[in-house]
């Protein structure tokens, strides 16, 4: 299977994988419900035009805020400013859950090697746990990782 | 080799039917990001992130607002001309236009409020 769709427009050549664009399509539908191919391949073009939109707007936004790397908020930003306003929260949180994401693998080590299967409610409380530990470290400023020792060694 | 993260643990099979979190791949939607422009600046790493959410919001949109034409219509298989009328009648969809009368469609498809003067 190609990796990338070649959607026939020049500007496309990259494009979005197929596969993942037609389950998020799918599970907003009901389950007898088909789509015609021509659909898909049009909801897939919709959708790179919606990128190029929020790009071109998040460097409009970057620009005047004189940065020079485009930045999340920026994208929130020309989200606001298009009318995709209602999408913000979600994404933030979204985003704020794949930093916690990114924090926890940085910190696979002791904890999750040792193999034994947590129950979901388990894995849940942990996660829960270290979601507040992370957000408590985020907020304090301190990004290190956690020292096994657990004695915070910040100069007072 | 990773351990499975107890994060998709939790969402596949779903609190809320979803199977997870479909991130669509980084780098394709940086490289999209690039072209998007002419001098678009350098991207952040977590930018892609954000997009991949937002993109995700905006096709299960897109798709809820083609699925209610089709189903005004009583039909059960979701088709071009369902996406065109509902860019159409979504105002914040209107950067689309051009694109879904490009795809060689009669652009005769009349807003959903136009209907009624039709009949005779």
């Amino acid at each position: 299977m190609e990796p990338m769709d070649i959607v026939g427009k020049s500007k496309e050549d990259a494009s979005l994988p197929k596969a993942t664009m037609t389950k998020i399509i799918k599970e907003m539908l009901p389950p007898d419900v088909r789509v015609a191919r021509d659909a898909q391949d049009l909801l897939i073009e919709c959708c790179v035009e919606f990128i190029n939109l929020i790009s071109s707007e998040s460097n409009e936004v970057c620009n005047r805020v004189e940065k020079r790397t485009i930045a999340p908020e920026h994208v929130l930003k020309a989200l606001e400013v298009l009318g995709f306003g209602e999408y913000i929260e979600e994404v933030y949180a979204a985003y704020e859950q794949h930093k916690i994401e990114t924090m926890q693998d940085s910190l696979k080590g002791g904890k999750w090697s040792n193999g034994a299967e947590m129950t979901e409610e388990e894995a849940v409380a942990e996660q829960q746990r270290m979601f507040a530990e992370a957000r408590a470290r985020m907020n304090g400023g301190a990004v290190a990782p956690k020292q096994p020792d657990a004695e915070p060694s910040l100069e007072s | 080799m990773r351990q499975a993260r107890t994060y998709s643990g939790i969402l596949s099979g779903g609190i809320s039917g979803r199977t997870g979190p479909h991130l669509l791949p980084l780098a394709r939607i940086k490289k999209i990001m690039k072209k998007s422009g002419d001098d678009v600046k350098m991207i952040s790493g977590e930018a892609p992130i954000v997009f991949s959410k937002a993109c995700e919001l905006f096709i299960e949109e897109l798709t809820q607002r083609s699925w209610m034409v089709t189903m005004r219509g009583k039909r059960r298989t979701l088709n071009k001309e369902d996406v065109t009328s509902a860019v159409i009648a979504t105002d914040i969809f209107d950067f689309l236009l051009n694109l879904v009368s490009d795809t060689g469609n009669s652009v005769e498809a009349a807003p959903l409020e136009m209907d009624i003067s039709k009949s005779s």
